[in-house]
């Protein structure tokens, strides 16, 4: 007997609202389906009403979490058009703040994770030192969520030598807080059994669905943009792109660890070489008729941002393509031969914002047509009591 | 690989598909073909140079006709292939038998801009809405949203 779930559409809490129609079998998922656009706001349309300027603060508005990614890569691309280079201090400023955002970004998914996995002891470790980062944000950029730091050629605001010291002492309690998430499989064996081999997508897979960011780089393909098209600072600083082998969920909360370790180190660099010198250049009003196609690396993978001028103040195109949905394809792969219990994992593991709420989840009966509310936390239950009567795996080993 | 070695070796492998290149800055590679060679030479590009992965797929009305352009990204960086189809007939060969990831950008394509994608492995609408009235694409540059006039109830006339 098959049954079709519907999941979503819609919740205020969540900014990508989906919508996914899943075919199960008993406990298996056979097929999963996938519905985008309850949450359209038409932003390709609107941009090219909007003026040069205006667009900074509009692509920021794209996403919460990665608001400083969209909005330096409208930036950097615009900056290409206007043909105007930012002085290298300014350059350094807003890297380093998409440093900080993505430790950010990272220490909340990585409790959200461990939320799904039914550890919420490291959901409040993560959470708790997620503030550390977000305190030297604000003190950098005035605000938690939309820093607006960026301009056309440069940056808003400068750093003076407190807020330079401030942030490497955060930067020193983090790392030493991180060790811990390092150890953490050596010493909860079931987190690690809980994960191991769970959304299950191979790299042919990954490959041929053109998975991006920390779900590609868990699938063994080292695609990284900051080391693929080393711009602005990213060829002067030293890092590694972090991979991992077992192309499940255990290894995208790996490649997550070891990306803040490579955070830290990118932070403690830009901070100790900053130089000296102006914040931003002034930027022309128009563009040139030109096109420029701008990437970046966001937290949850590649964004790119394909810019078209015609001359005027205004663009001509304005194509965004955010992470998440490269990776929706990738999703749908995972959940297929899944099992329902794992469904919040799964979606945990692709973007940080789904499983943030609760959310109601509708079981049709295949037979009958009946239909059954079950609440999102309902569904969490189910996931920890199918853990809980599961012999742990014994094989699973933390590669940490 | 350099930008000129992967110039050079696309050119001697599809120089005949090729209608010209350019590479206007570091790192970027604009490829221009005719629409019945896309497939092909994207077919070619995924065998012999590795390039597997595509970004997105962009278009741009020019007003006669609508140009799609499909950004693939690299180990070196990004290249894009562009072909222009006009206006009046607008169909173009779907690229998922080659690259199966590229469908949600497809179809996106299909919502807003009304093209037809021959042979989509997936025709339903992807980002309007079920109600979304007919032969109405966003992004055409002569589509302009008009709000309806707000109407209160038991307000007056």
């Amino acid at each position: 007997m098959k049954f079709t779930i519907p999941i979503g559409p819609q919740h205020p809490a969540l900014k990508e609202p989906i919508s996914l129609r899943m075919t199960v079998d008993g406990e298996f998922i056979r097929d999963a389906d996938i519905r985008l656009g309850y949450n359209h706001r038409g932003l390709e349309k609107l941009a090219e009403e909007k003026t040069w300027i205006q667009n900074i603060y509009l692509t920021e508005r794209i996403c919460g979490i990665c608001s400083h990614s969209h909005s330096t890569c409208y930036v950097q691309g615009v900056e290409k058009l206007m043909e105007i280079t930012p002085p290298k201090r300014g350059n350094y400023i807003r890297y380093l703040v998409s440093e900080l955002e993505r430790i950010h970004s990272h220490l909340l998914w990585l409790g959200v994770a461990g939320h799904e996995a039914g550890f919420d002891s490291f959901f409040m470790y993560t959470w708790r030192d997620r503030e550390v980062v977000m305190d030297i944000l604000e003190m950098i950029s005035g605000n938690r969520v939309h820093y607006a730091i960026n301009t056309l050629g440069g940056v808003r605001r400068n750093l003076d030598e407190m807020q330079v010291k401030k942030s490497l002492e955060g930067m020193e309690i983090l790392k030493k807080r991180s060790e811990y998430y390092f150890k953490i499989g050596v010493n909860e064996p079931t987190f690690v059994a809980r994960l191991a081999g769970v959304g299950y997508l191979s790299k042919q897979q990954a490959i041929d669905l053109c998975a991006v960011g920390p779900t590609a780089r868990a699938s063994d393909i080292p695609r990284d943009v900051r080391r693929d098209d080393p711009h602005a600072v990213y060829d002067e600083v030293p890092f590694d792109v972090c991979t991992a082998d077992t192309c499940d969920v255990l290894g995208r909360v790996v490649v997550r660890v070891k990306e803040l370790m490579e955070s830290y180190k990118i932070c403690d660099f830009l901070l100790r070489n900053l130089p000296a010198g102006d914040i931003a250049v002034k930027a022309p009003r128009k563009a040139k008729p030109n096109e420029f196609l701008s990437r970046y690396e966001a937290p949850r993978g590649e964004n790119t941002h394909y810019i078209k001028s015609n001359g005027s103040d205004k663009p001509e195109r304005l194509k965004v393509r955010a992470p998440t949905l490269a990776n929706y394809a990738a999703t749908v792969e995972m959940l297929k031969n899944g099992f329902i219990a794992d469904i919040p994992l799964i979606f945990a593991a692709i973007d940080p914002c789904i499983c943030c709420a609760e959310r109601t989840v509708e079981l049709i009966n295949g037979r009958t047509g009946a239909e059954k509310i079950v609440r999102f936390s309902e569904l969490r239950k189910l996931a920890e009591d199918r853990f809980k009567k599961l012999p742990p795996k014994r094989n699973a080993v933390w590669p940490l | 690989m350099t930008d000129v070695e992967i110039m050079e070796k696309t050119k001697s492998l599809f120089g005949d598909k090729i209608v010209e290149m350019t590479n206007p800055t570091e790192r970027r590679i604009f490829i221009k073909v005719e629409p019945q060679n896309l497939v092909p030479l994207i077919a070619g590009l995924r065998k012999d140079l590795n390039i597997t992965y595509v970004a997105t797929i962009s278009g741009l009305d020019l007003g006669e006709s609508f140009e799609i352009l499909y950004h693939f990204g690299h180990d070196h960086g990004s290249l894009t292939v562009r072909t222009q189809i006009p206006r009046a007939n607008p169909h173009v060969e779907s690229i998922c038998s080659v690259i199966p990831g590229a469908v949600f950008y497809e179809r996106e394509l299909q919502d807003m801009f009304g093209l037809i994608v021959d042979h989509i492995p997936d025709a339903r609408p992807l980002v309007v809405p079920d109600d979304w009235p007919a032969n109405n694409f966003p992004l055409r540059k002569d589509w302009k949203y008009e709000r309806p006039p707000e109407i209160i109830p038991g307000g007056k006339k």
